[in-house]
């Protein structure tokens, strides 16, 4: 006698490819982005031919809709219906735990949005040619500049905080000291990325190369 | 004699499953060691309210008085907690006194937590050991899973955890990391385990595990101190594996 096969119901695939997105592909390609984009730290040329790099990989099209833009809207899309499900009660219960619930939601939010308006300046107003002068031209408008800056602050911490989330959700960090370990890690990871971001930032405003000497 | 210590309680009201919620204050004589259900008693002695209006004894649930029954859970000044461990001496005043908010009000204090008792039930939270003849002995209980067992084994079903997890509310009929605990312990069992999948089964459905959003506030309220969050992360992992593998691998 065989035991029947049972199917998960939709909910939980959904919920658990939601966790799973957050960290391959949207994390990892978050990780890639910071990567490609310090590249301006060393110098201008330096990341113009980085970026014609990325804008002629084979099959252009079909990577970013499949692995950036799909997960991406999926991710964030599901979030807020995540969202909508749930009630913060950090008001009643101020706990860490249940502040970086509230957060989770508020910079997956903010990261939405910011990553909507980056994608269709960056991406689709450039025509996927988009170079340092183009970057630097979007960087002149304060606005634009601020809003970069937030967008990458929220986006850093929510990846951070998705790495906790995600290594309690999947049960590879069980123990209270391991899920102590994990929420540091997190916390680092949101800091770093939002170090380097920031510097990525103040790199093109100012025309500043640190790393420039490597080549000089 | 001196004017006798008052304290000072409000309490939330509510005659009926349908009726409207009020507020009702009153002023109560203080004695030393006074927690809130010996206020809740008191009340019920000489139910004047403070400012002298004849009313009805506060219904609530309470058995054991020392924590261990789960039925005197409520809201005392915004917290969920045990009402019998309450002490009044730690309490600000005016002491408020609410019905936990994410189960359906019987009667002032008294809720209905029958979603969760049904909960236990969808996930076959016992051991099964009753057949048509002798089952004869189980396999032993490690020492090692009789350790782990033991807090986990300390649930009182007082529903605390619901009340404070922000993913259970009207919305989302999330079924509460007491049950997952529950779960974790009956399938570390050796005779529990062989129903095992059943469990995890339950979980993948509506309402289950999924919907822990990892706020964590349930072990920070647990009056048990019940590993709460090792519980769900680690049914979490046998739940995955079986909705993963179980139909790759069988």
């Amino acid at each position: 006698m065989s035991a029947k096969v049972f199917r998960p119901d939709r909910s939980y695939l959904l919920r658990k490819l939601h966790s799973l997105s957050g960290i391959v592909p949207v994390g990892a390609f978050l990780a890639e982005h910071f990567w490609s984009n310090s590249t301006v730290l060393v110098s201008i040329s330096k990341y113009n031919e980085t970026s014609r790099e990325l804008q002629t990989i084979p099959f252009r099209i079909f990577a970013e809709a499949l692995m950036i833009w799909l997960p991406i809207l999926y991710h964030g899309c599901y979030g807020i219906h995540i969202w909508m499900r749930g009630k913060s009660n950090v008001s009643d219960y101020p706990w860490v735990g249940n502040w970086l619930y509230t957060l989770q939601r508020a910079t997956g939010l903010v990261a939405f949005v910011y990553i909507g308006w980056h994608v269709y300046a960056e991406r689709f107003l450039t025509h996927g040619k988009s170079t340092y002068g183009d970057m630097e031209r979007t960087l002149q408008n304060p606005y634009a500049l601020a809003f970069m800056a937030v967008g990458i602050v929220a986006s850093s911490f929510h990846f951070g905080i998705g790495i906790w989330n995600f290594l309690c959700k999947w049960g590879l960090t069980a123990t209270v000291q391991a899920q102590r370990a994990a929420g540091r890690l997190g916390v680092l990871v949101g800091l770093a990325f939002s170090l380097v971001g920031i510097l990525i930032l103040v790199s093109f405003r100012l025309n500043w190369h640190p790393f420039e000497f490597y080549i000089k | 004699m001196a004017d006798k210590k008052k304290v000072i309680v409000r309490v939330k009201r509510q005659a009926g499953p349908k009726q409207e919620a009020r507020w009702e204050e009153f002023a109560l004589d203080w004695r030393p060691s006074m927690n809130v259900i010996i206020a809740l008693r008191d009340i019920a002695e000489n139910p004047l309210t403070r400012d002298g209006q004849k009313t009805t004894p506060v219904s609530y649930d309470s058995n054991c008085l020392e924590e261990i029954c789960g039925s005197c859970a409520m809201v005392i000044n915004g917290k969920a907690r045990m009402a019998c461990s309450a002490l009044i001496d730690d309490l600000e005043q005016p002491i408020r006194i609410e019905p936990l908010s994410k189960f359906p009000v019987v009667r002032d204090l008294a809720v209905d937590r029958q979603f969760m008792f049904e909960s236990l039930k969808r996930v076959h939270a016992w051991v099964p050991i009753d057949g048509t003849y002798d089952l004869g002995e189980g396999p032993r209980v490690s020492p090692e899973t009789q350790e782990k067992g033991y807090p986990l084994s300390n649930c009182i079903t007082c529903g605390s955890c619901l009340e404070v997890c922000p993913q259970v509310n009207e919305k989302n009929p999330f079924i509460g990391a007491a049950i997952i605990s529950q779960v974790r312990l009956f399938n570390m069992h050796p005779t529990g385990a062989m129903h095992a999948r059943e469990r995890l089964e339950a979980l993948m459905g509506p309402g289950g595990i999924a919907d822990c959003a990892n706020a964590q506030n349930c072990v920070q309220a647990c009056p048990k101190g019940i590993p709460l969050t090792e519980s769900i992360a680690e049914v979490n992992r046998q739940v995955w594996k079986q909705a993963l593998f179980g139909w790759l691998l069988g």
